[in-house]
């Protein structure tokens, strides 16, 4: 076990921590939705998380992240921007594009405000200002995790530890699990999210994919409710 | 993304306490007196409080366009949503303020919450926040970040304090004690008693007596 401890380890605890200002909390990835068709216990909640960062957050979030990481590395803003086209693309669902955008925008100005004089993040802040990116959250998450130097593979952790506990916070919140089960949720996920990164994180932009479409039509259906807590 | 600033008023409160009709009687005297405004309206579960306000303004006074009236969801914690990570308000706000910066200023709703709210400085420039007389006439004294802190305290429901046992001396008394020289003004949201003078607040403490932005493009 590594005794070194550093700068980028507590730059790495405060854009993980929940006290970091994302909106994250808003958004149930449809966990709402489903919550509203059948009476959910802590598997249910492990399997639809689980089915996440399978198919859709590792192999499109995760890769994203990585790709970006690439660009940076080679300091190619085209490259960079191509990863964040690439994945507001796939977000099919406006609501979910339209949360994860906001996430993002919101997450490269509060890191800007203490991040000075860094040219890539500046970069990224002009091209989503004038339109060429959107600044989507993943995007936004490499980018971020980048300027604080916290290297890919941890960022890569971060953006999908950041995602379980985001469903995990909304389903305490739904009231659909307890604070314990919460906790042996996230324990046993913990594989699942390493494996997700090491598969994914490398892959090259074309080979990003998804394909959840139980998770989309869930999402659809949530995006209609008229009475909702949550924006996905 | 955000161009130039407008200003923006948070009104806060409890469940009930009449945070949206207070925001339906304050833009229509607004309006008469030629400023435009937009409206950000956090609701804790559903899109009730947006859709009541974009009939009623904008669908049949027609005060403002149906899309400068914009519903947030706030994952069931609107405190949060105005305070600790205002995240998803800034967005919206800051694109309301890039499509439509003609606008004089805009409202941002709360959920409906606890004493304890109160607004991030970067979300809102001043902060209402309103209490209604059905708490009881301990509510002032009972303090709490929202009734202490606000810009303007604004107690409604004056109307029915006698059939609910509320001393409207004892509030004022008890407000002036809390609040020192902060003001706070005592309507009734359902006759529109005491909005002009909310109103008055907003266009001095807010606007600075500036004109509609209109008026003086013109």
């Amino acid at each position: 076990m590594s005794t070194e401890i550093n700068l980028e380890d507590l730059s790495f605890l405060q854009l993980a921590d929940s006290l970091f200002p994302t909106g994250l909390y808003a958004t149930s990835s449809g966990l709402e939705a489903l919550s509203y068709t059948k009476k959910l216990k802590p598997n249910d909640i492990r399997g639809l998380i689980d089915v996440y960062l399978r198919q859709q957050v590792g192999p499109s979030d995760c890769t994203a992240l990585g790709n970006t990481y690439e660009s940076i590395k080679k300091s190619d803003l085209h490259g960079l921007i191509d990863a964040d086209q690439t994945l507001s693309s796939m977000r099919i669902i406006e609501a979910v594009r339209n949360a994860s955008i906001r996430s993002g925008i919101q997450l490269l100005k509060c890191v800007s405000s203490f991040v000075k004089q860094n040219v890539i993040l500046e970069g990224y802040l002009k091209v989503v200002k004038n339109g060429e990116a959107s600044g989507i959250y993943p995007v936004s998450f490499a980018v971020a995790s980048w300027s604080l130097d916290i290297p890919k593979l941890k960022a890569g952790l971060m953006l999908l530890y950041g995602f379980t506990v985001s469903v995990i916070g909304a389903a305490l919140r739904l009231g659909v699990i307890q604070h314990f089960d919460a906790q042996v949720i996230i324990h046993d996920l913990k594989p699942c999210i390493l494996e997700s990164v090491q598969k994914n994180i490398d892959r090259p932009l074309s080979g990003m994919w998804q394909f959840a479409p139980g998770i989309d039509i869930l999402q659809i259906k949530h995006e209609q409710m008229d009475s909702k807590r949550f924006i996905t | 993304m955000s161009s130039q600033r407008i200003p923006r008023v948070g009104v806060g409160g409890p469940v009930g306490s009449g945070k949206t009709m207070l925001i339906e009687q304050v833009v229509p005297l607004l309006s008469n007196k030629g400023y435009k405004v937009g409206i950000v309206s956090n609701d804790v579960v559903s899109k009730e409080d947006a859709e009541r306000m974009r009939r009623n303004l904008a669908t049949e006074k027609g005060l403002m366009p149906e899309e400068l009236v914009i519903g947030v969801a706030t994952g069931g914690c609107p405190h949060t949503a105005v305070r600790e990570d205002p995240s998803i308000n800034l967005s919206v706000v800051e694109e309301m303020e890039s499509k439509h910066d003609y606008l004089d200023m805009i409202w941002i709703e709360s959920g409906g919450d606890n004493i304890t709210t109160t607004f991030s400085p970067a979300l809102a420039d001043y902060f209402i926040y309103i209490i209604d007389v059905t708490g009881g006439d301990k509510y002032p004294r009972k303090r709490g970040l929202g009734i202490e802190n606000c810009d303007l305290l604004v107690i409604n429901k004056i109307d029915i304090a006698p059939y609910v046992g509320a001393d409207l001396k004892i509030m004022e008394r008890d407000a002036k004690v809390v609040r020192g020289n902060k003001p706070f003004i005592f309507v009734n949201s359902k006759t529109g008693e005491g909005i002009s003078e909310v109103v008055s607040h907003i266009i001095r403490d807010v606007l600075f007596e500036s004109p509609p932005k209109t008026l003086v493009k013109s």
